[in-house]
């Protein structure tokens, strides 16, 4: 079972007040703990146990409202549902619809980005090309996503994954926060095939003052030798 | 019933009134919406994630089954984890009769202070450790009140709907976890925070 730990701050709070300096202090530092996350497991679980409770209450609860309680009266339950959707369609259905869509397309958007999470983190490098891919249409909406993105473009063990994953971020090194987390990695990086995901991400992404910066890590021995070249050609046109 | 006609969040009360009605689907919405922070509330108490799970399993469970009690009398949040918070005391207790080791006086949680102190040296992490270590040794009914208070509730009165007692209780309640919380972390860190 996973359990990813993030430190993740909450956006509410009791106003907590106390004449104490000292609780004062824990007070605030509190909402620094870091917080566990549940494992995907408990979404899974969640959702099967929903799909077997929900559908025998909706029917069973429409059967105890109509009186029911033996099976003969299950033909009168559908008759009943039919009429029932009709009456909504002359009342006032479309304004309950557009609540309940809402509500619908909030959990869809959540579950498909623990979709993508899920499959940046599979097992199988299709799957986690997939999920790539289908990243690359919410990465700049989505810091989460991105890093996870991030994750895959510097660590992923195929090459064509780390390759589509560079591809997919190259809209977001603008960005402070990715643009900045690149650079770093780059400059603490120790494995010449990491350096070469993210140089190259840099040569084809980056902005003026990242390539500057790329070109400084070159000249100063901070990339591996290989790489060095690699850099140097790029910059004078010759490669990418 | 309230309609919203423009495309902005339903409302939590909303949202359990149509599971009410018999649209389990938006049970999911409020699954998605609250599953992490009563994960963590049960997870603070039982200090075991397989337990929190399981717990977290019960609740939805049982709010499916009674939304219709759901009165709109306090906040659909409030009376969740008042449901939350019954759940875990009673998978407790059935834990302690059966006796399962995990009890919730052991701290049991993957971040102790001796792995963060490996991982990160910076005393600011060391203290969050012991903090962490010191709510953990707290009783449960402080531990719950500075919990949701902390991450989950921003209002008295929602924290005494949670907790199933009076808005002046719940007051004097979290005063006197915190005065705990500073003393066991005194004790425990060898100075008061401040130092």
């Amino acid at each position: 079972m996973e359990h990813r730990s993030v430190n993740r701050k909450e956006p509410t709070s009791l106003p907590f007040e106390s004449s104490d300096p000292d609780e004062q202090k824990l007070w605030s530092a509190l909402s620094d703990l870091p917080l566990e996350e549940p494992s995907s497991q408990l979404r899974r679980r969640f959702y099967n146990n929903l799909h077997e409770a929900g559908s025998q209450s909706w029917i069973e609860s429409l059967a105890r409202w109509l009186g029911m309680r033996s099976n003969g009266g299950w033909a009168t339950v559908a008759a009943c549902l039919v009429i029932g959707f009709g009456v909504a369609q002359l009342t006032d259905t479309p304004v309950t619809d557009s609540g309940r869509l809402v509500a619908l397309e909030e959990n869809l958007a959540v579950l498909q980005r623990e979709l993508i999470l899920d499959r940046l983190q599979d097992a199988s490098a299709s799957t986690r090309l997939r999920g790539v891919v289908d990243a690359s249409q919410v990465v700049a909406s989505d810091q989460q996503v991105a890093r996870a993105l991030l994750d895959r473009a510097t660590q992923d063990r195929s090459v064509s994954v780390r390759s589509a994953a560079i591809d997919a971020l190259g809209s977001q090194l603008g960005t402070g926060d990715i643009g900045s987390q690149v650079m770093l990695l780059l400059e603490g990086a120790e494995s010449p095939i990491v350096q070469l995901a993210l140089v190259d991400l840099v040569l084809r992404h980056g902005s003026t003052s990242q390539i500057g910066q790329l070109q400084e890590l070159a000249e100063n021995d901070q990339l591996h030798p290989d790489l060095v070249q690699h850099v140097n050609n790029a910059l004078r046109g010759q490669s990418i | 019933m309230t309609m919203k006609t423009t495309k902005q969040a339903v409302s939590d009360e909303q949202l359990i009134q149509w599971v009410a009605d018999g649209d389990s689907s938006c049970l999911g919405t409020l699954f998605e919406r609250h599953h992490r922070g009563v994960y963590q509330f049960c997870l603070q108490l039982t200090r075991n994630p397989g337990h929190a799970e399981d717990i977290v399993q019960n609740v939805f469970i049982k709010i499916l089954n009674a939304a219709k009690k759901f009165r709109n009398e306090g906040t659909f949040k409030g009376w969740m984890y008042n449901i939350a918070r019954n759940a875990t005391y009673d998978y407790m207790r059935q834990n302690k009769r059966h006796g399962d080791p995990t009890e919730p006086t052991e701290y049991t949680d993957s971040l102790h202070v001796d792995d963060l102190s490996a991982e990160q040296s910076a005393a600011g992490q060391e203290r969050l450790g012991i903090l962490k270590e010191a709510l953990a040794t707290l009783p449960a009914h402080f531990q719950e009140i500075i919990w949701l208070g902390r991450f989950q509730f921003d209002s008295f009165r929602d924290l005494s709907q949670a907790l199933d007692c009076k808005e002046g209780t719940a007051r004097v309640r979290m005063h006197r976890a915190m005065q705990q919380l500073n003393l066991v972390f005194a004790e425990i860190n060898g100075a008061p925070f401040s130092e």
